[in-house]
């Protein structure tokens, strides 16, 4: 068990897959990762040293932002908008669709379950 | 797709020029303006614009957050008060 970037513990995978375990390193940031330590790819991360977990805890640090800094700043974003009381921040304070998708079907990632509308007559032959 | 950097914000060229009229005239009147697809540039904030929104004037008062977002953006066009059946859902 490794401790990376806070609260983050990436088990026995390869070190590739388990920074991807921290919010904000995707395949592309891990690669990149491993390649600027020349950490191989088959390395995994118990069997890593000390001080290369060390170096990637530093890296980490100083070139990226993860976890809670970067849930912050996308709050901080989309709070920004609601703010301004721009169309964006409209469709964020509703909880549709912000880039112009179609509501009248679909929509449903944004809007949530769909809910039965009460008094709605079902047609019948 | 995003617009070229080396084109620069779009902007209609008559806003310039109210935009500095508004300026010299001191007082701080609302500029009708139906140019809604005009970015709002840094030389604009401090100023109120009734932007249209093909029924009125909403007046809106620029602030320097608001720099890079176009004028209709603040200027909503449909009006939905809900629907009638879902009580729950009605909004002002």
């Amino acid at each position: 068990m490794a401790r990376i970037a806070g609260v983050n513990v990436p088990t026995n995978k390869r070190v590739t897959i388990s920074l991807r375990y921290i919010y904000g390193i995707g395949p592309k940031k891990a690669q990149d990762i491993c390649t600027k330590l020349n950490i191989p790819d088959d390395r995994r991360v118990n069997q890593l040293s000390d001080d290369e977990i060390l170096r990637i805890r530093e890296l980490i640090d100083r070139d990226y932002r993860v976890e809670g800094d970067l849930r912050r700043e996308l709050a901080m974003n989309i709070k920004r908008l609601m703010d301004l009381g721009c169309y964006r921040g409209l469709r964020h304070r509703r909880g549709l669709p912000v880039r112009g998708q179609r509501t009248h079907t679909n929509a449903r990632t944004r809007k949530g379950k769909a809910v039965a509308i009460a008094g709605k007559k079902k047609v019948t032959k | 797709m995003a617009r070229s950097v080396w084109k620069g914000p779009f902007v209609d060229g008559f806003m310039l020029t109210k935009a500095e009229k508004a300026r010299s005239s001191g007082r701080n009147e609302i500029i009708k303006i139906w140019s809604r697809r005009s970015t709002i540039l840094p030389q604009f904030v401090g100023l109120t614009f009734g932007v249209y929104n093909g029924h009125k004037f909403l007046p809106v008062q620029v602030n320097e957050n608001m720099v890079g977002h176009k004028f209709g953006e603040f200027s909503p066009t449909r009006t939905f008060t809900g629907h009638a059946a879902d009580k729950k859902a009605k909004r002002g």
